[in-house]
């Protein structure tokens, strides 16, 4: 900390000529104020720092139990890629991962396009934006929560809201959260609903787009779906694809929806038996740590895999502005 | 950046900055000082003995046990008890991980179909080889077979409990229904009933509706039938007839329309308040006796307790006197002996049962039963008549869950609502179960 005195030395060593003499006074005061700001840089970063050491020994600690038998209690024993062997042989494996990518593949393209939609509407220019901005954005906040599952409940129940306004139709809806063919959908329905953080990221892109190309687009008399086409989409495919990675890596890793939906128990029929939900059983109902590791990892992997392959396509149909 | 100022560095200057700085600090330190303090561990308290008491259960659960534990405190100057409870869910992945820590508790709570997930891992202390330290004497033989593994005892009931048929008399009365002897009906009696009740209210009220995918409910069904569900030697005692016929039972009462149709119950948890019982949609069903307090409440007060049916007319008894809730002690704890002094005060002391009531079940001891019973509220005597009543007959011996037990009754919910929804016949929902239970437990 002898930053401070540094000026002044400097001022009263350097001599006589001026241009080199400001230069060399601005020099260390620069410095300093560099420095000072890295440490507050470091000190924002402070608390992420901490919650890495309590990341990383575990983060690692289940690489190895991955390869181990381990039951909590006892200490893990090796056993090799036996876990990973088992994966092929778990049936129940094979339909939570059934379930995870038809989860995945399904709500996360209806959710962008949701968003993407409602971003639209709200760039051309209401009034009170911030409003609509706000409500559009509280069900994320909501989404998952116990609180909204339990509501829709009282939506989707046999006897619920959905049923009540198909009945008026003549329509004997179904069982929505208890019947096995619907409840996936479901929670589908749920998860598009919460499409507020992407469609805010949406709407500042759409505010980037210059107005001008529209307008030259307009003079040119192109239709509204082809400016759409080669003018929203292309200048805000940079977006899309952070969005679409996000929405991905999130959705692959669901668990709150699965685990409200039926008691932890992945239900109806394992029909919502979730990858993460699945290994949480494993892990904590069954003990079989060592299992619930290699699925953790396996995940990691299979979710590594979608975003490269996400990225790779991504020179194809993503447009930077240069 | 420079953390670590020497003792004799100059103060430094109270400005935000340094404040930030310190703030930073002082949050390194607490978390570390929690790090090392472990995950709520009970450490020495001064020069006494602290034991960790941890527990499921609920804010009032809470409020009668502290009670309990105020007045062993008092007799034994130098213990205290420092208590953690949380929701039985999240109790049981805390449990599992603070054993996984080496952070055990001294006393615990233990569920029955996770006892032996930690006995056998030699995780729980043997009460028998301390015999002289719990007085067991008063347990009945059921009572105390409940936490028996071959020859050791890794838990005492902190209550027991049954399963028993409610019925809400407000509806019966309104349509004039009257409701079977419960201590003889037979299953056909239930489906005639609730199709009776069905028919009287339009559709309105369905006569009864419960879990075939609940253990304690298809057990006792098994029981009738002379088969265990587990045996004694942690095997599959089922067959695949007697899970085809209960599925099949059921699914004739969903076609009389005295059961609910698929699709009804929704799998979100929830108390008595949110019971299907307690909103009108149904005039019966299956709960915990030790609950049978907070169903009458939120029902509207009027609610018989009766046997499960078919006591009388199956190969044998079905029923079984069970235990929501065993205390169990760490084999690695530090204290076993001030744990031992408060499991014996725990089960033995009257005073100590008067403070809980029976918010565990009714007490394992039933001489303190006996004299805990004019204390309660009328409708906890009526759920404790039923259980002393169980316990005084000569029931068959119910045995320990064996490790698997969850991944079983996971299997069994999954194919129940395939059974339900006509997606797989209940003849072969039957023989996956088996198929899928054994494999269950060979691993």
């Amino acid at each position: 900390m002898t930053a401070p005195t540094d000026a002044t030395t400097v001022r009263e060593a350097v001599p006589a000529s001026a241009a080199p003499r400001r230069f060399t006074v601005r020099g260390p005061g620069r410095e300093r104020r560099r420095r000072r700001r890295d440490r507050a840089g470091y000190l924002f970063l402070l608390p992420w720092f901490i919650g890495m050491l309590f990341t990383i020994v575990p983060f690692f600690a289940s690489l190895y139990l991955a390869f181990t038998d381990y039951n909590l209690l006892n200490d893990p024993k090796w056993i090799g890629l036996e876990n990973f062997a088992e994966m092929f042989r778990d049936e129940n494996l094979h339909q939570a991962l059934k379930v995870t990518f038809i989860y995945s593949f399904v709500s996360v393209p209806l959710s962008l396009a949701a968003a993407l939609g409602v971003a639209m509407v709200l760039n051309r220019g209401i009034r009170a934006l911030p409003v609509y901005r706000a409500v559009f954005y509280l069900p994320s906040l909501l989404g998952a929560s116990v609180a909204v599952v339990l509501l829709w409940r009282y939506i989707f129940g046999l006897d619920g809201i959905v049923n009540g306004f198909l009945g008026w139709f003549g329509i004997d809806g179904p069982a929505w959260t208890s019947d096995p063919d619907y409840a996936l959908t479901t929670l589908i329905i749920l998860h598009v609903w919460t499409f507020g953080s992407p469609m805010v990221i949406f709407l500042a892109g759409l505010r980037q787009i210059p107005a001008m190309y529209y307008e030259a687009a307009a003079v040119d008399g192109a239709s509204k779906w082809r400016r759409f086409r080669s003018i929203t989409l292309p200048l805000l495919s940079p977006i899309i694809f952070f969005n679409l990675i996000q929405s991905l890596i999130a959705s692959f890793q669901t668990f709150t929806q699965g685990f409200v939906m039926n008691n932890g128990g992945g239900g109806p029929a394992n029909s919502t038996l979730f990858y993460n939900l699945y290994l949480y059983q494993q892990g904590f109902n069954q003990f079989h740590m060592g299992y619930a590791s290699a699925m953790a990892w396996t995940l990691l992997v299979i979710i590594a895999a979608f975003t490269a392959l996400t990225f790779f396509t991504a020179k194809y149909w993503v447009h930077y502005d240069n | 950046m420079t953390i670590d100022q020497p003792p004799t560095a100059p103060r430094p200057e109270l400005n935000r900055r340094n404040l930030m700085k310190a703030s930073g600090l002082a949050g390194l330190g607490l978390s570390l000082a929690a790090c090392g303090r472990g995950f709520g561990g009970g450490g020495e308290g001064g020069d006494g003995t602290e034991l960790n008491m941890v527990w499921w259960g609920d804010s009032k659960r809470a409020e009668k046990t502290r009670a309990a534990l105020d007045l062993f405190e008092e007799a034994h100057s130098g213990v205290t008890i420092k208590t953690e409870y949380q929701d039985s869910g999240p109790y049981q992945d805390k449990l599992a991980t603070r054993f996984a820590a080496g952070d055990e508790p001294d006393l615990m709570a233990m569920r029955m179909d996770s006892l032996r997930e930690y006995a056998d891992r030699g995780a729980l202390l043997d009460l028998n080889e301390h015999a002289d330290a719990v007085d067991l004497s008063g347990l009945s033989e059921n009572a105390r077979n409940l936490a028996t593994v071959g020859d050791s005892v890794f838990g005492v009931p902190a209550g027991l409990n049954a399963i028993g048929f409610i019925v809400n008399r407000t509806v019966t009365d309104r349509y004039g229904i009257e409701i079977p002897d419960g201590d003889t009906w037979s299953w056909d009696d239930l489906a005639a009933f609730a199709k009776e009740v069905t028919d009287a209210s339009g559709g309105e009220v369905y006569g009864t509706g419960f879990e075939p995918a609940t253990l304690a409910n298809i057990v006792v069904y098994t029981r009738q039938r002379g088969e265990d569900f587990f045996t004694e030697d942690g095997e599959l005692g089922i067959t695949a007839e007697t899970v085809q016929a209960w599925f099949e039972m059921v699914e004739a009462m969903r076609q009389e329309g005295g059961f609910p149709p698929a699709g009804f119950f929704e799998q979100i948890g929830g108390g008595p308040e949110q019971s299907y019982i307690a909103t009108g949609d149904l005039a019966s069903q299956i709960i915990p006796t030790n609950n049978f307090l907070g169903y009458n409440q939120a029902a509207g007060g009027n609610l018989a307790l009766l046997r499960i049916p078919g006591e009388t007319q199956g190969v044998r008894r079905g029923q079984s006197v069970d235990c929501p809730h065993l205390w169990s002690i760490a084999a690695e704890s530090e204290h076993k002996d001030e744990a031992l002094q408060l499991l014996d005060f725990l089960v033995n002391d009257v005073d100590a049962s008067k403070a809980t009531g029976t918010t565990r079940g009714v007490p394992a001891d039933s001489e303190v039963a006996e004299e805990l019973k004019p204390s309660l509220e009328p409708d906890d005597q009526v759920a404790t008549e039923y259980l002393i009543g169980l316990l005084g007959e000569d029931l068959p011996r119910s045995y320990t869950y064996p490790p698997g037990g969850s991944a079983i009754a996971d299997a069994l919910a999954a194919i129940a609502v395939e059974v339900e929804f006509g997606r797989q016949s209940a003849a072969d929902g039957a023989a996956e179960f088996i198929s899928q239970a054994e494999e269950a437990l060979a691993q």
